[in-house]
């Protein structure tokens, strides 16, 4: 389960799962100290980890960067939003 | 393990540089910052091209392509490899591996032209005890919260929640390496370590 900051090299790699985050390079996690927004990203991976049905997907997350504000994640054993729905295009 | 109560969940969410959540149940969009956004995302967080030449982030993308791609073209034909998880991701046994050039302080640094060695971390590794060696891209952040880049304390936390079953006891750090023909036998002797530990997870973080 890899995260990726270039899209083409994410798709280039063929690897089993990825999500693609339009951030700059040194932040695939995110801002300094914003650990709601670190938890998102980990949800999103956990989740493609349990639910990605096939080998390949690159899945690009929607976060804007330093324009979003992150809800907590309250319940970590239901798969992400951002992910249920990517998978179910 | 004991889990976190709510109340220590909402203090860890919070965050030593101050409130970062909403209450909503949507993620609240800011007002425009178009302008600063696309600044942030042309022109800061630059970084050294050679040591020296400090490039803007486009341009770091557009090398990094450059010099990705025609390998990948190469090396990633035939078959994805393909391991679906056979446990909930709460039983599962979790490594960490970043390309961010992290490793203990106390560990001798990847060399900043190029390296084709590997670090390893152990679980318990506190932000003190890490440090970044890599120039290729701004590390400014990172080195100020080292997860954005290595989230091991952030893994820490859920294993303490039980969202994950366990963190492994050991975990790799990878320098700038451009050349992945180089890289194979230490991505090789990884992966082995890696199978060797029962690890049912593994999740890549790049610089």
């Amino acid at each position: 389960m890899a995260l990726a900051l270039v899209k083409e090299v994410a798709v280039a790699a063929n690897a089993p799962r990825f999500l693609y985050l339009h951030w700059p390079f040194g932040h695939a996690l995110g801002e300094p100290g914003n650990l709601a927004q670190q938890r998102t990203v980990l949800h999103d991976m956990l989740s493609m980890a349990a639910l990605a049905p096939r080998p390949g997907l690159v899945i690009e997350l929607p976060y804007r960067w330093r324009r979003e504000s992150y809800p907590s994640v309250r319940d970590w054993a239901t798969p992400s939003e951002a992910v249920v729905s990517a998978v179910s295009l | 393990m004991d889990t976190l109560n709510q109340q220590q969940i909402d203090s860890i969410e919070q965050g030593p540089l101050g409130r970062t959540t909403n209450r909503d149940d949507k993620p609240a969009r800011t007002h425009t910052g178009r302008l600063k956004e696309f600044f942030e995302r042309k022109f800061s967080n630059s970084a050294v091209l050679f040591g020296v030449v400090p490039i803007g982030t486009s341009l770091g993308r557009w090398v990094s392509k450059i010099i990705a791609l025609p390998q990948l073209r190469k090396l990633a034909t035939g078959e994805v490899p393909w391991a679906p998880l056979r446990k909930p991701v709460s039983e599962s046994t979790v490594v960490l591996l970043s390309t961010g050039g992290v490793h203990l302080r106390s560990d001798r640094p990847f060399n900043l032209n190029g390296d084709p060695t590997f670090r390893m971390i152990p679980k318990d590794a506190l932000q003190a005890d890490l440090t970044i060696s890599h120039q290729a891209y701004d590390k400014t952040d990172a080195l100020r919260d080292i997860n954005l880049v290595f989230p091991i304390e952030r893994l820490r936390e859920l294993e303490a929640e039980c969202v994950i079953g366990r963190l492994a006891e050991e975990h790799y750090g990878f320098g700038l390496m451009g050349s992945a023909k180089r890289l194979m036998p230490s991505i090789k002797e990884v992966a082995r370590r890696i199978r060797k530990s029962g690890v049912d997870l593994a999740l890549l973080v790049p610089a």
